[in-house]
């Protein structure tokens, strides 16, 4: 590309004004006006030019290449070049429109809903999925806060919370009930995506396994109840003989075993169901861990050293038979797993995060690769050393979700041959002061 | 910065604070629509732990009204608004009354439920008062729809319905009276089987009066003793 005009056509230019000039001279020479007729010439070319420049200013605004004005020479090259660009820029947007067109087709196929937000969560755009799923209207919902349609706590807390690492699932509508997960990603800057999916499905085999689990571990009760009372008449009566008296005390053992796991598959599943947060009722922690600790202590086989200490005189809002079964499995864990020289300690106490409570033992402690597994069900560090201590497997599965129905969570550390400690902390809205009428009681 | 700018600058201000407070309105709303699902869960699932956590979480629906009230007088008190804004924030202290005793109710229900689960459960589970309850839950939500989106045409049909939930309360408030004659055994579980219905019913009547709070913000007009024919001729006539 030339950086300055094609000289040819300026030499053109200047030679033809030249010649007006020479031109209007030489008709002002007759009169003895030549400068003048030159000038006059020279001016009227002037305001010629001016015209046509206005016009062309005139078509440059209707952007019609249509309408492009005839001309040559310089100002028709410009026209040309004009028109040129016109047309790239209308081919350019006409890629573009079919770009978004496209684009715009494949999110509307999508099975899952998306919607657009700007940055104060107004809705900007959405798909077809999500008009479906939301129940959005195209007419009048573009502008609205999304969660002054979705007003589902879960999803306000969510959208408020500001980390949106995992989805969060809601309920909508009643008849059919139908479930959504909603997932909200940060792009641009600022704005956030939302992802939505239907999970109705999913919740259903959920629920389903759910009650698979309740129904089978129910119905293997009442047998087992049996079984286990006629071993115990057995196991009383002294005309069995001598050699059947071993496999009889195993049998016995087994089926305990037997009852000690369903009773937890029962409370995990009664767990799982029921409300995500238990309202609950005040409950003395310490009088938890004392209890805990006596049960512990009545035991033959121990550590040397077991003790619990409440630091804090405050009790905590929550459901005291979890709350039970939370210490008695932590504690039950630590002594199950600490020799016989080894030490238990668990404590509570009180700051401004909140509650905790933290069982510590001296026993063989977990390597580091199990540790984020240990809370899964069923799942065992050494297959052959729990199975011999009679555990459910169960146990800190429980305590996860009870501390989950608490707004709690669990930390573990352990260092392997030196112990664990198990930490469970729970939020400050969760602490009482003692109540009054107890404590006066206590006195 | 000049006058013009800084008018204009308050002036946004102010339009984020009054959108603000109304999104708190309908978190406050959508967590009373939980409330509400959650008591007739409790009553038709006979669970007595749940209907106890909600009368016992209706302190969060309390506290949701106490700190909007105090927006919006904080709001009257430092912008003065007029006109349409002044209605927006006369319509959300009036919605939020609304909306703490809708939460009121529910935690009878809960309370209800909690005590029924401990009988024994009819087989129908409560059939007519479980649809009054499905009714309702969809006209509040309906409400609600309304309010975010202003929109007086929406808010007119879920007034509307508040009429066929009438009609279902007196129709099961008559059937356990008259079960109450057949079985004085049943008196008692009938009578918290209509103080149920009764909570519903009132229930209704708050989304109504949501309703007619949406279609004052919207035309001024204050429609509380008009029928509702009325109002929907002249929302007709303006165009809308």
């Amino acid at each position: 590309m030339k950086q300055w005009p094609d000289w040819a056509l300026v030499l053109r230019a200047a030679a033809s004004v030249a010649l007006l000039a020479a031109a209007g001279a030489l008709l002002g020479s007759f009169r003895d006006l030549a400068w003048a007729g030159a000038a006059i010439v020279l001016a009227i070319t002037l305001v010629l030019q001016w015209l046509r420049s206005a016009q062309l200013l005139r078509w440059l605004r209707t952007r019609s290449i249509a309408d492009a004005p005839d001309a040559n020479g310089l100002r028709g090259e410009l026209v040309a070049q004009i028109v040129r660009l016109l047309r790239s820029r209308q081919r350019r947007k006409r890629q573009l429109m079919r770009l978004l067109r496209t684009v715009r087709r494949a999110t509307a196929a999508l099975p899952e809903g998306v919607v657009m937000l700007s940055e104060q969560a107004e809705i900007a755009w959405f798909n077809r999925a999500a008009a479906r799923l939301l129940r959005l209207s195209r007419k009048s919902d573009r502008g609205l806060r999304i969660d002054n349609l979705l007003r589902q706590p879960e999803f306000v807390d969510y959208l408020r919370g500001r980390r949106y690492d995992a989805p969060v699932r809601v309920r909508m509508g009643m008849v059919p009930e139908q479930f959504l997960n909603l997932q909200l990603v940060h792009f641009g800057e600022g704005q956030l995506l939302l992802l939505v999916s239907d999970a109705t499905h999913e919740n259903q085999v959920e629920a389903m396994r759910k009650d698979f689990v309740a129904n089978a571990s129910h119905e293997l009760r009442s047998p087992l109840t049996v079984i286990a009372g006629y071993l115990e008449t057995l196991a009383a009566d002294d005309g069995i003989e001598p050699a059947l008296q071993g496999p009889m005390r195993e049998m016995r053992r087994q089926a305990e075993r037997m009852q000690g796991i369903i009773a937890d598959l029962l409370s995990l599943s009664r767990l799982e169901t029921g409300d995500p947060e238990v309202a609950g009722e005040p409950v003395d922690v310490g009088l938890l861990l004392k209890q805990v600790e006596r049960d512990i202590l009545s035991r033959q086989q121990r550590p040397r050293l077991v003790h619990s200490t409440a630091e804090s005189n405050q009790w905590l809002r929550g459901d005291h038979d979890q709350l039970y079964s939370l210490v008695r499995n932590l504690m039950e864990n630590a002594a199950n797993y600490t020799p016989a020289d080894g030490e238990v300690r668990a404590r509570w106490w009180v700051d401004a995060a909140g509650g905790h409570l933290a069982v510590t033992d001296t026993g063989i402690g977990i390597a580091a690769d199990h540790i984020p597994r240990l809370t899964e069900r069923f799942y065992r560090v050494d297959v052959g050393r729990s199975r011999a201590t009679g555990g459910s497997g169960l146990g800190l599965a429980i305590v996860k979700h009870v501390l989950q129905k608490h707004g709690g969570r669990l930390e573990i550390a352990s260092v392997e041959g030196r112990g664990s400690s198990f930490t469970c902390h729970f939020p400050a809205e969760r602490l009482l002061r003692r109540p009054a009428s107890r404590a006066a009681a206590a006195l | 910065m000049d006058a013009a700018d800084l008018s204009h600058h308050t002036s946004r201000r102010f339009n984020e604070d009054l959108e603000q407070v109304r999104s708190k309105v309908l978190a406050m709303g959508g967590l009373v629509e939980e409330q509400l699902r959650r008591a007739m869960t409790a009553l038709a699932d006979a669970d007595s732990s749940l209907g106890r956590a909600v009368a016992h979480e209706d302190h969060k629906v309390n506290g949701m009204e106490l700190s909007i009230d105090e927006e919006c007088s904080r709001i009257l008190a430092t912008r003065a608004p007029a006109a349409g804004d002044l209605r927006m924030v006369v319509a959300t202290i009036k919605a939020i009354t609304d909306l703490e005793r809708v939460g009121d109710e529910c935690e009878k229900i809960g309370l209800i439920a909690a005590r029924l689960a401990g009988e024994v459960q009819p087989a129908d589970r409560y059939r007519e008062v479980r649809e009054l309850g499905r009714e309702v839950q969809l006209q509040l939500h309906e409400s609600l729809d309304a309010f975010a989106r202003l929109d007086a045409p929406q808010a007119l049909r879920a007034a509307r319905s508040d009429r066929s939930v009438d009609d279902a309360y007196d129709a099961i408030q008559r059937q356990g009276m008259t079960r109450m004659l057949e079985d004085p055994q049943q008196i008692r579980r009938q009578f918290d089987l209509i103080a149920v219905a009764r909570a519903l019913e009132r229930i209704g009547d708050h989304a109504k009066n949501l309703c007619e709070y949406v279609i004052y913000t919207v035309s001024g007009r204050d429609v509380r003793h008009s029928s509702l024919d009325q109002v929907e001729r002249e929302l007709a006539a303006r165009g809308g």
